[in-house]
């Protein structure tokens, strides 16, 4: 038996029922019990993990492990976390009561993505790749709507190119911001029609879990 | 709800899932669909090409 991590929580209270409990240190991580033998690359078990990643959203923050990290027991879990646990126990004191939200949007001019067979280093590939995804750049009166009316209600925002494709704005906001946040969106969308973005949210601590290193 | 708004919500449900969060050393390797995952040093680093540069950017905090 194994259990797929889902998150690392502040308090017990926050995962039960919902997940297993599993200590370590002060704090706690929230986990789903499986066989060893079943493969994590099966889509009914992502999609039962994120049902759950939801729900103990709604019970309290915490912050996102990325899908992929299993454990076997305490003693494991204990030994895997500990470099972590120092940050983390700062990360969900100073973000008690936040969340995440997102912005995708589809770059102005989207440059061609490289094609792998077109080199014949995987670093070059990689440079050009990079390259091409650092290129991307929203329509910059959109950018300036977001800055002007999502950023505010944010205690921490990020711009960061996510592909060759698309951008995306990522906001930090304390839960009864939420629904100003999904306000300026439809505000947004009301006023860019044509600009193709996603707001979406609330989720657990993701883009912003890494800021105390 | 309709089938394409169900569907977007899966999608981006799935790729918070896959390509946010912490990444913690463990010994699972998930491959899904035709994704490039990239396995490096004893971190397990569970996302695509895309993701790996992302986080190699400079971070903007504002």
């Amino acid at each position: 038996m194994k259990h797929v991590v889902i998150g690392a929580h502040l308090e017990k209270r926050d995962i039960e029922p919902l997940a297993e409990a599993i200590p370590v240190a002060d704090l706690w991580l929230s986990g789903m019990p499986i066989e060893d033998a079943q493969p994590l690359g099966d889509r009914e078990l992502l999609l039962r993990v994120a049902q759950i990643r939801a729900a103990l959203l709604d019970q309290g923050t915490f912050i996102a492990i990325r899908y992929g990290f299993t454990a076997h027991g305490e003693s494991d879990a204990a030994v895997k976390c500990a470099p972590h646990i120092e940050r983390w126990r700062r990360v969900l004191h100073d973000c008690r009561g936040m969340v995440e939200m997102t912005l995708k949007v589809a770059a102005a001019a989207p440059r061609p993505r490289p094609d792998r067979h077109d080199f014949d280093s995987g670093a070059a590939y990689i440079r050009a790749l990079h390259d091409a995804t650092r290129a991307a750049e929203v329509e910059p009166e959109f950018r300036r709507a977001v800055d002007a009316t999502l950023a505010p209600l944010a205690v921490k925002h990020r711009w960061s190119n996510r592909d060759t494709a698309s951008l995306e704005f990522a906001a930090l906001v304390a839960r009864e911001s939420v629904a100003a946040v999904n306000d300026a969106g439809a505000a947004l969308k009301r006023d860019f029609a044509s600009v193709p973005f996603l707001l979406s949210g609330p989720w657990p601590l993701e883009v912003f879990a890494d800021d105390h290193e | 709800m309709s089938d394409q708004t169900e569907e977007l919500g899966i999608l981006e449900t799935l790729d918070h899932l896959l390509d946010r969060g912490v990444v913690i050393a463990g010994e699972a390797v998930v491959s899904i669909g035709d994704v490039d995952l990239l396995y490096l040093g004893l971190n397990i680093v569970l996302a695509n090409v895309d993701a790996i540069i992302r986080t190699s950017q400079p971070k903007q905090i504002k």
